[in-house]
């Protein structure tokens, strides 16, 4: 069984957790570690791995982002994870930059509420991921280096 | 019994406030149970709490006949996985109800694919919660296993590959 990966699991709490949790198989028998944005589901998370809780963060508190990408830069410092996976938001979108920069590969998949376009996240990290999902075949068309096959919800 | 829940990350009073004047004009017909979140705003008909937690949410929406909720996804994923009637008002951004406008795009593709009902503003949520009662959701065919089977492939090229 391969169990020399470690594998980063980064998702905000809310939507984008559940989302995550849906394709918990595609990690089973690797190692993984959680940063997520609150510790309100903390427990559930720590059954599969170490959770990291980094606060709330949105474009719109400057001072926030700061503090949870210098929380984030501790945790991918520390753990030198090989792959980050990620359903976004803010929180996801950092440890994605921050684990390429330190070696790791991404994988990222918007979430089903990015419609009409992917996220603002998503138009980031598409530039250093090395697979990118969407969940709505149009978003496929329409962006290169995107694939679509399937929906998580 | 109708269960409403706006998220706990903001108050969502508009929507409160909407089926609070709802049932004063005797359109509910039915008890309900109401996550509000942290708001200075007491609905005068029902009960309701800040927040839950996930043990007595999860009850609450299973005993729930219909679910009136705010568009975030996480809740709307849990009512179509319990098969759950559910009446969603996007919050917006002219209200100050969130940072950007994403609710209004995926609850316009779930109405339209039949999976809930949706009230765009006050005005909309009579009929809606009248309708509510006999609505019945198109299931939503999501394929998580085919999204996992292609992280786990990846994965393991990861390996293949450094080796």
């Amino acid at each position: 069984m391969a169990k020399e990966l470690k594998i980063c699991l980064a998702a905000s709490a809310g939507g984008h957790m559940s989302q995550m949790l849906k394709l918990s198989n595609s990690w089973k028998g690797y190692e993984v570690f959680w940063i997520t944005t609150t510790d309100v589901i903390a427990q559930k998370l720590c059954e599969s791995g170490k959770v990291y809780a980094v606060g709330e963060s949105n474009r719109e508190h400057l001072i926030r982002v700061i503090r949870s990408f210098i929380r984030c830069t501790k945790i991918i410092f520390h753990e030198r994870p090989d792959v980050v996976i990620s359903t976004g938001a803010a929180v996801g979108c950092m440890t994605c930059f921050l684990g390429k920069l330190f070696g790791a590969k991404v994988a990222w998949i918007d979430s089903i509420t990015n419609v009409e376009q992917i996220s603002l996240s998503g138009k980031m990290v598409r530039y250093i991921s090395n697979l990118f999902l969407v969940q709505w075949p149009e978003l496929a068309e329409r962006y290169s280096n995107v694939e679509y096959v399937g929906a998580v919800i | 019994m109708i269960f409403l829940t706006v998220g706990t990350q903001f108050p969502f009073d508009r929507l409160v406030r909407a089926v609070d004047e709802a049932f004063d004009n005797g359109l509910v017909g039915e008890e309900v149970f109401a996550q509000i979140g942290e708001t200075s705003y007491r609905p005068r008909n029902f009960e309701s709490v800040a927040s839950l937690g996930k043990k007595v949410f999860d009850e609450r929406l299973k005993q729930a006949s219909g679910i009136i909720s705010h568009a975030g996804i996480g809740t709307i994923t849990m009512a179509l996985d319990n098969h759950k009637p559910l009446l969603v008002m996007p919050r917006l951004k002219k209200y100050g109800e969130i940072v950007s406008d994403h609710q209004l795009a995926i609850t316009r593709r779930f109405s339209e694919l039949g999976h809930i009902l949706v009230a765009y503003d006050v005005e909309d949520l009579p009929d809606g919660v009248r309708r509510l009662k006999n609505f019945v959701l198109k299931e939503r065919i999501a394929t998580p296993d085919a999204v996992a089977k292609r992280i786990a492939l990846f994965l393991r090229s990861l390996v293949t590959n450094g080796e």
